[in-house]
């Protein structure tokens, strides 16, 4: 199989903008810092694709964005808040009954402050399995840690979301 | 900060391979291992179970829609019409295609370009109405016409035509003219109002007899 092709930044915009989105809004709760962390990740990748060699693009990618997360994590220094963004209640869809979107709506804030509670590094793998959809792998390599240790953090993440989140029996 | 926070129920030291499992990232051997603990450990069954849940809690959570301003410009609207026309080179051909699978919108519009130019494209060629070559020679000049008066009315008619079917901006259409048809034709009426007997075309472009 033969490397794939180096893509535009416009490209990468377009194809993986919003799960850098959603990354960085599920790890911070903030949407501002979110649009933030797209902006900066996007001028990272526009900087070093002539330098990028093709590979795994994702693996590439990923850890472009997290370090740029963590880089604007230092500069800040801001403790992350977790406000509910209207885009969460109207993203639902309009076919649930209103106490369903309600449910929704608290499940979901819910679960966004449970994850705010993690320490960063279960957090970060749990929202790059469960919200961006990467691989153990992916998220090795991204994280720049072996894949035991991811899936040491995914499991304790999801150990510490369970007892953070009380389920009615 | 250890990796030691949490611990699996007592005497088994097999939860971690559950998220795993969940996940399909469980390597050889393993599955056979999960299996057969699930089949005798209730504890187990019941911290299974907890986990399912608090990933498919977290994967329910709505994929939030980026802010438009932070996406590039996504409008390929001068792409499309050169698409249809097969004027892109093969890479500007890909990187369009590639669009156009994830962009609703650009595909909407080049539904609508190609029905536009399929419409265009379908109306038919007219001939220029004779009594507007005629009336402009048989008023301005009644003599017999040259050749290059009969090119330049029939490239104005079609000119006009052009217009009046909407399609400015296109390249103009080849005159459908017969030119030495109509030069005969109009010799030939030119002739009989005079009063003369009709002449053969060839005696009147050449030599005069």
């Amino acid at each position: 199989m033969g490397p794939e092709p180096v893509p535009t930044w416009e490209d990468v915009a377009r194809r993986y903008g919003r799960q850098i989105y959603n990354f960085a809004y599920r790890l911070t709760g903030n949407p501002d810092d979110a649009a933030d962390l797209v902006q900066e990740v996007l001028l990272r990748v526009r900087k070093g694709l002539d330098r990028y060699v093709p590979g795994s693009f994702e693996g590439w990618l990923w850890r472009i964005t997290r370090n740029a997360f963590l880089d604007g994590v230092r500069k800040k220094q801001r403790r992350p808040t977790s406000p509910l963004p209207e885009d969460d209640r109207t993203s639902l869809g309009a076919s649930p009954s209103p106490d369903e979107v309600l449910a929704g709506v608290r499940l979901s804030e819910d679960i966004q402050s449970a994850l705010l509670k993690l320490p960063y590094d279960f957090r970060e793998c749990v929202v790059m399995c469960d919200v961006v959809g990467l691989t153990y792998e992916e998220i090795a390599e991204a994280a720049e840690v072996p894949v035991g240790t991811v899936r040491s953090r995914i499991h304790r993440g999801r150990k510490m979301l369970r007892e953070l989140l009380t389920w009615p029996v | 900060m250890t990796d030691d926070r949490l611990n699996p129920p007592d005497g088994c030291n097999i939860a971690e391979l559950f998220s795993a499992y969940l996940d399909g990232e469980l390597q050889a051997g393993e599955l056979d291992r999960v299996v057969n603990h699930l089949g005798a450990c209730l504890d187990c069954i019941a911290e299974f179970r907890a986990l399912r849940d608090v990933r498919a809690a977290v994967r329910t959570m709505p994929l939030l829609e980026i802010p438009e301003r932070l996406l590039p410009q996504s409008h390929h609207g001068a792409e499309l019409s050169a698409y249809l026309d097969g004027e892109l080179v093969t890479g500007e051909q890909l990187t369009l295609q590639a669009h156009m699978a994830e962009c609703a919108e650009c595909r909407a519009e080049l539904h609508d370009l190609d029905a536009a130019r399929t419409a265009v494209r379908s109306l038919p060629r007219l001939e220029p109405p004779e009594f507007l070559v005629a009336h402009r020679t048989t008023t301005r000049d009644r003599r017999a016409p040259r050749r290059w008066q009969v090119a330049t009315v029939a490239a104005s008619a079609a000119a006009v035509f052009a217009i009046g079917a909407g399609v400015l901006g296109s390249p103009a259409p080849e005159p459908v003219v017969d030119l030495d048809s109509l030069a005969d034709r109009h010799i030939a009426r030119a002739s009989v109002e005079a009063g003369f007997t009709v002449v053969p075309a060839a005696g009147v472009f050449g030599d005069a007899p």
